[in-house]
């Protein structure tokens, strides 16, 4: 039994750790966004697999169909406000917002 | 469970909830009434700045008469409402009045500056009304499902109102990257939140501490446990996403700029209201974990390290404010440093709560949520003030940089006697609120230093801190009224007869009042402060 959870958590980590890397390295808006939904996704495989193995029991996949509609509103509001960073700029490259710093 | 009996259970849950929730319907039907409005076209013959003033009016009030409902003495101090997922206490109640207010004032100060335009003004009322009901979920949340859901109810709107000026280039920058390093924060903490939950088998935040117990009763209750260690990094994850939305050094980047581009009116809603949900979420959060036996020593170290992170916050954001030129960025730097002297109060309860005598010491732990209550009051006032001032200045001049303010004494002293309250307030010095409130919060850090040597370090911090802030805030004070204003520099003709002033002068006047009669507001935040800790 207990193996078996390892190897849901496992490819949970690896999800997560695949995202974060693709949020720090991307240069491109999209790009970091799709980072975001590798990490978030990472976490609904460790709940689904929490919820099948230990006496987490069905709050963990009601959290994560929780989790899979927020994603969507907010990748929604995320797109809107990359496609108006374009409008703007031209481009929606993440290091060529550096007119606001100091 | 049959099904019929589930069904029936449900109803009686609900029917009994719905009216201890009321403000949140509330707002929630205004929401949908400014939609509706726009689909028939009612928001060409009403103003939608009327409706929402209406709204936040009723929702002040009905948050108001839950307050009396509560402090009677018969009442139950503290109902799960909606199967356990919501608490309602006199604790999310003050929140809920707090947040309520500050909605009323924030529409008010939109209606006199005018930021949403005639044609957005149903959008953006819609996108602050639904950050609110975010804000206040987070207040009174009882589940790691509703901390998640009501950052995010938080979040995505905010992210939107920080890009709300479209065609503006700095303002859609910010909200590019407000909603990057947003939703990468929830993202991490949601898998902390997977972990946690996880390892303890719960989602049920009043269960959290007894599991804690039973997880370290196997092993050794330090870090060595690997159920232990699996929840400590869970809770961490966690704490990354309410330091994000707290501002806290080293999550603290997006908010110079989130402030900078986005329109004055919108960054002081943020500073404030935003920073308030997130620390009912926090105290609450922190409260669930504490007092389990076997795991005080971890908490204490949480506590310790939190303790940490205030100190650095607070130093950095007023060192970083030192060279500003531009206010808004100023008024930033100086939000980071305030969440970091709000966060000293978490940090003792956090010490305290876990020490070896935390039983004789409950009646200063409520004091130290009571001075991070009267803190986050006064804080409203005095940063709601100065963000407006910024606005009402910035209709005329076009300009929020520092030199725009150059000489204003001469043109509307109401602005710059306001500004100069506001300032000194957020200093902290004595006749305003602002001093009543860090005394509060130095004095309990103080007291956790009994239990734990830190915490004299964090009050130390607090103190010098206070006096580096001094440099800048005098600054613009300087600025404002020494200096002479350009021959060549827009006027700025605020009457004291108009409404802008009236507005200004009413935020100066609570400001003074809680400074001068602290014994009014203090008690009733330590009466939300105790019903925390009889829901402990």
């Amino acid at each position: 039994m207990a193996a078996d959870l390892n190897a849901y958590l496992l490819v949970g980590a690896v999800l997560f750790v695949c995202g974060v890397v693709c949020m720090a390295t991307k240069r491109n808006g999209i790009g970091v966004l799709m980072g975001v939904e590798l990490v978030l996704n990472g976490a609904n495989v460790n709940f689904v697999a929490f919820s099948r193995y230990t006496d987490l029991g069905l709050d963990g996949q009601v959290f994560s169909l929780f989790v899979i509609v927020l994603a969507a509103a907010e990748a929604a509001v995320a797109l809107a406000i990359a496609l108006n960073f374009y409008n703007n700029h031209l481009t929606i490259d993440v290091d060529r917002a550096n007119k606001l710093k100091g | 469970m049959l099904f019929t009996e589930l069904i029936n259970s449900l109803i009686t849950d609900t029917t009994q909830s719905l009216p201890r929730f009321g403000v949140e319907l509330c707002l929630s039907a205004t929401i949908v009434l400014f939609l509706l409005m726009r689909l028939t076209g009612l928001d060409r013959l009403i103003p939608a700045c009327l409706t929402a003033t209406i709204g936040a009016l009723v929702a002040t009030f009905l948050a108001y008469k839950q307050f009396d409902a509560l402090h009677d003495l018969n009442a139950v101090p503290s109902v799960k409402i909606f199967t356990g997922l919501l608490v309602h206490d006199l604790f999310s109640v003050y929140f809920r009045g707090f947040l309520a207010l500050f909605l009323l004032l924030t529409v008010a100060l939109t209606s006199l500056t005018g930021i949403p335009d005639e044609d957005d003004s149903p959008d953006f009322y819609s996108l602050l009304f639904g950050a609110t009901i975010g804000m206040m979920l987070m207040a009174s949340a009882n589940n790691l499902l509703m901390l998640f859901i009501g950052i995010e109810m938080t979040s995505v709107p905010s992210y939107a109102m920080v890009g709300f000026l479209k065609g503006r280039k700095p303002s859609s920058e910010a909200a590019l990257k407000y909603v990057v390093y947003g939703a990468g924060a929830a993202g991490v903490m949601l898998y902390g939140i997977s972990l946690l939950a996880g390892v303890l088998g719960t989602t049920d935040m009043s269960m959290l501490a007894a599991r804690m117990t039973e997880a370290a009763a196997g092993g050794s209750g330090g870090l060595n446990d690997p159920e232990l260690r699996t929840a400590s990094l869970g809770i961490m994850l966690i704490m990354v996403g309410l330091a994000f939305k707290l501002s806290l050094v080293p999550f603290h980047f997006w908010c110079p700029d989130a402030f900078e581009g986005a329109s004055a009116e919108v960054a002081g809603f943020l500073s404030v209201a935003s920073k308030a949900g997130a620390f009912g979420l926090l105290v609450r959060f922190c409260l669930s974990l504490s007092g389990a036996p076997g795991t005080e020593s971890l908490m204490t170290s949480f506590g310790v390290g939190l303790g940490f992170i205030a100190c650095i916050t607070t130093t950095f954001g007023n060192l970083a404010a030192y060279t500003q030129t531009n206010l808004k960025r100023l008024l930033a730097y100086s939000t980071i440093a305030h969440a970091g002297y709000m966060v000293m109060a978490v940090a003792a309860m956090l010490v305290m709560a876990n020490g070896p005598q935390a039983a004789s010491m409950q009646v200063d732990i409520n004091r130290s949520i009571e001075g991070l209550l009267y803190y986050l009051v006064v804080y409203l006032f005095m940063n709601l003030g100065a963000f407006a001032i910024i606005a009402i200045a910035r209709n005329y001049t076009f300009s929020e940089e520092l030199d725009s303010f150059r000489g204003l004494i001469s043109q509307s002293p109401t602005l710059c006697i306001g500004m100069l309250i506001c300032m000194f307030s957020l200093v902290g010095m004595p006749p305003f609120g602002g001093f009543v409130g860090k005394l509060f919060i130095f004095a309990s850090a103080f007291r956790a230093g009994q239990i734990h040597w830190f915490m004299y370090v964090v009050v130390a911090f607090g103190a010098l801190n206070t006096v580096f802030s001094l440099v800048y805030y005098i600054r613009v004070l300087r600025t404002m009224f020494m200096e002479a204003r350009p021959a060549d520099a827009r006027p700025v003709p605020v009457r004291l007869a108009s409404w802008e002033s009236a507005f200004v002068v009413t935020l100066a006047v609570f400001v003074l009042l809680l400074g001068i009669l602290p014994h009014m507001m203090s008690q009733t935040a330590n009466d939300a402060a105790q019903s925390l800790a009889i829901f402990r």
